[in-house]
């Protein structure tokens, strides 16, 4: 296994939990002043550099370790887009939900042992996960060129960039491309997404 | 914007290249770290020498020890201790037999030094499992929960380069993908003929599995793998039997209440489920060890009729942890009593075992280790 620092896994966990809260924030529609807005996000990513347990950072490291960086980047993305007026479109599109909804399905029943596949363990190895990962890349450099979601494809290429180059969030290439926190999220995109689809083919009909 | 994207997965590959020549480097898999033995010897066990580890000052409970060698021939046992089970004060300490005593027990971690190296919160602080590298660095493996219970479990990896005095977090070993929860530690691990080491662990949340964790000379995380396909097994206790083959025995949470195993015939890295041996088990955890000079010991709990779980410690032997004979009663107190989650170790030509005392303190009891004359 080819691993984090843990210095760095505690900057990255601050700065990534910084980015997930900040995205949050910014989607409570009160929040529409862009210089609020801005102040919001200036006040959340220094509130998670407080020592010990003043930060929130302790508190979501204790529940939830790190968010992965796919998970940070789409917050980001999310965070960048609303500060510039143009939240127009889910930053998280139904074919990525899909997929790390379905992947997350699978990975997780191996991991609580309603299956055997060892998945998890497989992350780690030394050349299996790390082509998987240039495939992904390329998969979205491809995307990203031909338009095709540009935000969450940058997503999934900065995610993938920061851990084959750092290793984080935990050195497995599964952390940097899921978490719970974003399968809640993309589970939740998919059956919505799937709920609209008859409703809009009745009213095509 | 092609550029940069281009350049990010330039990165990448180059990052990746690098590591994959560096891995491409290392030498052979190891193989488990065994002396070789006469088959068929089974130790003969002589009670010599019991009492307490002295519990810190004020500190009314205490359970789950782990012993280990350092190179100069201390002892040392590992416990937490605390008010209660799950307290915040409860913390990890550390004791030194030298000379026919302990020392007085010094405190390694708390939830406060961790939460300060780790960089964010620990709940509570669970069972150790160590190990002396043969560079002389002692490695402890600590259970530390994030929100919830015994089955928000993960495991820190702490390192001490001066006789296991000053500890040092090194890192959470990652072991899930749920948010890195719900597996712990138990038992201590075994070498491996490169330096690395098996540390043998456990998922325990609804299902519980056993799995294994291979480490390099240097303590750094290599591989892991899930032992066999049972959900009603934890708390694996590793026997090496020869450079390939190694034994997992376990407690047992199956309707079987018998002590679970599995084999390994590639020294850890698959397993197959075996049958449960006869050894009773009603979800008490095992301790387990492969003698220097042959054969192998095992400590396991059993129930007297009309008694209560744990009160019967017991210690078996085997000539090829196959076929177990117990031989020992270690403790075997009243319905009520509680001695549980036994730790072993050889010293010599003695085997010393530590247990859980009622809760209250760790039991210490050693034993001369012989051979019966004529045996192979």
């Amino acid at each position: 296994m080819s691993l984090p620092d843990l210095a760095w896994q505690a900057v990255h966990a601050r700065l990534a939990w910084g980015v997930v809260a900040v995205a949050l924030l910014l989607s409570w529609p009160l929040l529409r002043e862009r210089r609020t807005r801005l102040a919001v996000a200036i006040v959340v990513m220094a509130a998670m550099w407080l020592p010990g347990p003043a930060s929130p950072a302790w508190w979501l490291g204790l529940a939830f370790q790190q968010p992965s960086g796919l998970l940070a980047m789409l917050c980001a993305a999310s965070a960048m887009r609303r500060l510039g007026g143009r939240a127009d479109a889910p930053v998280l599109p139904v074919p990525l939900a899909l997929g790390l909804a379905l992947g997350g399905l699978v990975l997780y029943a191996d991991a609580v042992g309603a299956l055997s596949l060892g998945l998890y363990a497989w992350g780690f190895d030394p050349v299996q996960a790390p082509v998987a990962g240039l495939v992904l890349s390329v998969l979205a450099l491809a995307a990203a060129v031909m338009g095709r979601a540009p935000w969450a494809a940058w997503a999934v290429l900065l995610a993938l960039t920061l851990h084959a180059v750092a290793r984080l969030p935990t050195g497995n290439l599964f952390d940097a491309l899921l978490d719970p926190l974003l399968w809640l999220w993309a589970a939740w995109r998919s059956v919505a997404a799937l709920r609209r689809r008859p409703a809009a083919a009745a009213a095509s009909s | 914007m092609l550029l940069l994207a281009l350049a990010c997965v330039m990165l990448g590959a180059a990052c990746e290249w690098r590591r994959a020549a560096v891995a491409g480097a290392a030498p052979r898999e190891p193989l488990l770290a065994v002396k070789p033995v006469p088959a068929g010897r089974v130790p003969q066990l002589q009670p010599r020498a019991g009492g307490l580890v002295p519990m810190p000052d004020g500190v009314p409970s205490a359970h789950a020890s782990a012993l280990t060698v350092l190179p100069s021939g201390e002892l040392l046992v590992f416990w937490w201790a605390g008010a209660r089970e799950s307290a915040p004060d409860v913390s990890l300490y550390v004791a030194r037999w030298a000379e026919g005593r302990w020392s007085a027990a010094q405190r390694v971690a708390d939830r406060a030094s961790l939460g300060r190296d780790l960089g964010f919160g620990v709940r509570r602080i669970g069972n150790p499992s160590v190990w002396t590298a043969p560079d002389g660095r002692v490695h402890v493996f600590l259970v530390a929960t994030g929100l919830g219970g015994w089955a928000a479990g993960r495991v820190l990896q702490l390192a001490s380069d001066d006789g296991a005095r000053h500890f040092s977090v090194q890192r959470v070993l990652p072991l899930t993908p749920l948010a890195n929860t719900s597996v712990l530690v138990r038992s201590n691990p075994v070498g491996l003929d490169d330096g690395g080491w098996l540390l043998p662990a456990y998922f325990e949340l609804r299902n519980k599995y056993p799995l294994v964790v291979a480490f390099d000379a240097g303590g750094t995380p290599r591989w892991l793998s899930r032992i066999g396909r049972s959900t009603t097994a934890l708390q694996p206790a590793l026997l090496p039997v020869s450079g390939r083959e190694l034994r997992a025995v376990m407690r047992d949470i199956g309707p079987s209440q018998r002590v679970q195993q599995a084999v390994s015939h590639d020294a850890g890295r698959h397993w197959e489920d075996l049958p449960a041996l006869g050894i009773p088990n009603r979800d008490d955890s095992v301790a387990a060890l492969r003698l220097a000079n042959g054969g192998y010991v095992m400590l396991n709990n059993d129930t007297l009729p009309g008694g209560s779980p744990r009160q019967w410690l017991r210690l078996s032997t085997s000539a090829d942890a196959q076929r177990w004979t117990p031989v020992l009663d270690v403790q075997r107190g009243v319905a009520g009593d509680e001695f549980s989650y036994p730790a072993v170790q050889q010293l010599g030509s003695q085997l010393h075992v530590t247990w859980t005392a009622q809760r209250r303190a760790i039991g210490h009891q050693v034993y001369d280790i012989a051979y019966a004359e004529g045996s192979p």
